[in-house]
């Protein structure tokens, strides 16, 4: 009998153990209880804390239980795709653009429309382009539903160091009129050279970054990735050719930028804030950081290519609502409570992580010039006027875009044509493009 | 003397061990299991009933574990193998769509190649650790905290050492670089540049495990028969025929063991790749196969596809170990 109970104990814990390790494994994602919201998002620990904050708020003022759930910046997009697939979205998520087209086509994503319709926040005032990006009508980003609301806007504007520009007897650039790349060129040349007199440079006037960057140059000098319609990979163009040449030369011909091996020591960004380059992009995220640094700081447009506008991209991460949600309604409400209520937004902006959601509030923002920058102004305008998004947002599958920068090492090192490097690379971006249809056809008829 | 040849005192007389293959133990073995039936463990016939039920409850969960974490996943991607599937939503049936896609697909190719290249790392490894175990086997001072030294990197976790040589493999301020500036050479930019990656990442694969081989290593070298080496060294063979004809065979058992597992596991290889070059490395030159079925699967979308690349890798592991089993069969040298 001892032994029986023994081995009916034993059996029991093993199976408890399994149980438990089994709910464990879950992690909860997906909330049984109609009155908990599960919400999944990611960022720095600052980032995060400022966002539980502001959820911490939306439970007071509601007293609608939420769990959150935040991950590292690296493991998200995989555990949320986990996520998916095991059917254990969570209520809420943070979404990246670039997934939207894919999210909606096989029913991840729910409609928010109704509740955007129905709520008395004031979402009419978040800024259209952050909306846009995560409208969808089964064919076009932009157009039809909702699907998500923007958590932020990031638009990456071009910094330039105020104390580096003093010290080296350069003239700063205009924050109204942007410099063309001649007058670019001459400035950075000016910012290079040798400081503490060790016979080695140790300012520069740029560094670029070229998967975040490159945009900037190809749109304004009136190239673009894709046409109009997202169907033709168009890198193949003079246009496109001369601003990826320019870029290539800053570095290899004109060193104005770190070199290879420079940049391996310490990167732009650690360069940048150590004080050593003169022309950075200052995108919102970093402005914390920035802030503490023992140089003083302000923005300044792109320079401009043939088109002589200026151009950058504009980020975003939206808050998307699960279309399996037990209450999508709450769900809803928490999404757009973070994205335009007036309280969540001086939380998350106070600290600041991101632009203001709203014109009412970025009205408010860039009159305070108590602190860095002091031409907050090129934010709203990036976002407003001149600023795209990086075009894998309006494709199906990112794929093709990252082929471009697969290969382009030897390019950025010069030892390979510009010219012959694009040549060769467009029938690949465009197989990839098209492949990405082709995929979004058979997602769309499976899920018809 | 070859290598095949059993080491004994003389020719008539059987040896206490003897060194043999195990295609010719075969006849003894089978000769001594006519002879052993009396110990033989207790059949089915033995058990009571409650006996049975309870040994089957307790096999239970292992079995139930497999066939719902592993044989149900397994099966289920032999069908996935053949599909369109986003991993968003349910798949639908393709055919051999991915198979023909994987022939014509140059990156599969080319990250098949480079896990295949990474594999270079493995005989080094082993010739290094052999080195290695070989030395610490001596009684010398210090040698437990060499024994530990050694196997510190085979507890380490792999972001970390991953971290740690991305440092040490940088082309501006990285150790390595320094060390080869002290010989007079200019060391390349080792993760940025494709010829480079490679080699790079085999210098760290060695380096992280060399303790395993070499405390399996230094556990063969100290079950080494001391008889068949004094019998050896009777026969009048010098230091290094004792290594060569019987240390070095009696080897032979962790040698298959390191070399299957490696290769299991350097066809496995990702955390490090992912890590030191997130993006497959300049010229896709770093990237896996196992960083390219992530990457497709996850990042693109092409889960039926991932899974397809994933079943023929699986059938080349399988392949590649059934051929060194029946290496083995021939070459490995036991003791009777």
């Amino acid at each position: 009998m001892r032994r029986r109970r023994f081995l009916t104990g034993a059996l029991g814990a093993a199976a408890a153990a399994t149980t438990a390790s089994a709910a464990s494994g879950c992690g909860n994602l997906h909330s049984s209880d109609p009155d908990v919201l599960t919400f999944m998002f990611r960022g720095s620990t600052e980032e995060r804390d400022v966002f539980a904050r502001a959820v911490d708020v939306f439970i007071r003022r509601t007293g609608i239980q939420v769990n959150l759930i935040s991950t590292s910046v690296d493991q998200y997009a995989t555990k949320l795709q986990t996520a998916i697939l095991g059917n254990s979205t969570p209520d809420l998520f943070y979404l990246e653009p670039t997934r939207t087209m894919a999210y909606v086509t096989n029913g991840v994503l729910a409609d928010l429309s109704q509740y955007v319709d129905a709520t008395d926040l004031p979402v009419d005032d978040i800024w259209q382009a952050g909306l846009d990006l995560y409208r969808f009508d089964g064919e076009s980003i932009g157009k039809g539903p909702l699907y998500a609301m923007p958590k932020d806007v990031g638009p990456f504007s071009f910094g330039y160091n105020k104390t580096l520009f003093e010290e080296m007897g350069v003239e700063p650039p205009d924050p109204d009129e942007p410099l063309s790349w001649d007058e670019f060129l001459d400035r950075c040349k000016a910012l290079t050279g040798d400081r503490d007199g060790d016979g080695k440079t140790d300012s520069w006037g740029n560094s670029v970054n070229i998967t975040a960057e490159l945009h900037s140059y190809v749109w304004s000098n009136g190239a673009d990735w894709v046409d109009e319609d997202a169907r033709t990979v168009t890198v193949d163009t003079p246009e496109f050719a001369e601003a990826l040449q320019y870029v290539v030369d800053l570095r290899e011909k004109h060193k104005v930028t770190p070199s290879i091996n420079e940049s391996e020591g310490l990167d732009g960004y650690q360069r940048w804030l150590r004080g050593q380059i003169g022309f950075f992009p200052v995108a919102p995220w970093d402005l914390t950081l920035y802030r503490t640094l023992d140089f003083d700081f302000d923005l300044c447009p792109y320079p401009t290519g043939r088109s002589g506008v200026s151009a950058t991209n504009v980020g975003s991460l939206g808050i998307g609502v699960s279309a399996n949600s037990r209450r999508p309604d709450r769900a809803a409400e928490l999404a757009m409570f973070l994205s335009c209520d007036p309280e969540a937004q001086e939380i998350i902006v106070g600290q600041g992580q991101t632009i203001p959601n709203t014109r009412t509030r970025a009205k408010e923002w860039v009159k305070d010039t108590s602190i860095e920058p002091q031409n907050k102004q090129e934010y709203i305008d990036i976002v407003e006027d001149y600023g795209h998004f990086v075009p894998n947002t309006r494709t199906y599958t990112p794929e093709w875009l990252d082929t471009f920068f697969t290969n382009i090492q030897p390019v950025l090192e010069g030892r390979q044509d510009v010219g012959e490097y694009l040549k060769a690379t467009q029938p690949v971006m465009q197989g990839f493009l098209d492949q990405g249809y082709d995929q979004l056809r058979i997602d769309q008829e499976a899920n018809s | 003397m070859s290598a095949t040849t059993p080491v004994g005192p003389a020719a008539n007389t059987p040896p206490p061990a003897a060194l043999v293959r195990p295609g010719r133990r075969s006849a003894r073995a089978s000769a001594g299991a006519r002879t052993s039936g009396a110990s033989r463990p207790p059949g089915r016939g033995r058990l009571t009933r409650p006996e049975r039920i309870w040994g089957r409850i307790f096999i239970a969960p292992p079995v139930l574990g497999f066939a719902l974490f592993a044989l149900a996943p397994l099966l289920f991607s032999c069908y996935a193998a053949f599909t369109h599937w986003n991993g968003l939503s349910s798949p639908v049936f393709s055919g051999l769509t991915n198979f023909r896609t994987m022939a014509g697909d140059p990156q599969f190719w080319q990250s098949l190649w480079n896990t295949l290249f990474l594999m270079i790392g493995i005989p080094i490894g082993l010739a290094i650790s052999l080195a290695l175990a070989i030395a610490l086997n001596r009684r010398m001072p210090g040698r437990a905290a060499f024994r530990v030294i050694y196997y510190l990197p085979g507890v380490s976790s792999v972001a970390a050492i991953s971290i740690l040589w991305q440092w040490a493999l940088n082309g501006d301020f990285g150790l390595v670089n320094e060390l080869l500036r002290m010989l007079g050479i200019d060391g390349p930019n080792w993760l940025a540049e494709k010829t480079w990656v490679k080699p790079a990442l085999i210098l760290m694969g060695v380096w992280k495990g060399l303790g395993f081989s070499t405390l399996l290593y230094l556990a063969a070298l100290q079950s080494v028969p001391r008889n068949l080496l004094e019998a050896a060294m009777l026969d009048g063979a010098g230091a290094w025929r004792r290594f060569r004809h019987v240390t070095l065979p009696m080897l032979s058992p962790v040698t298959f063991f390191l070399v299957v597992t490696g290769i299991i596991g350097g066809a496995q290889m990702f955390a490090e790749i992912n890590i030191m070059t997130p993006t497959g490395g300049p010229e896709f030159g770093s990237a896996t196969i196992v960083w390219y079925i992530w990457q497709q699967g996850f990042q693109n979308l092409k889960l039926g596809y991932a899974t397809a690349m994933s079943l023929v890798l699986g059938a080349l592991i399988f392949l590649v170990t059934a051929f060194q089993f029946y290496l083995n069969s021939r070459n490995v040298f036991t003791v009777e």
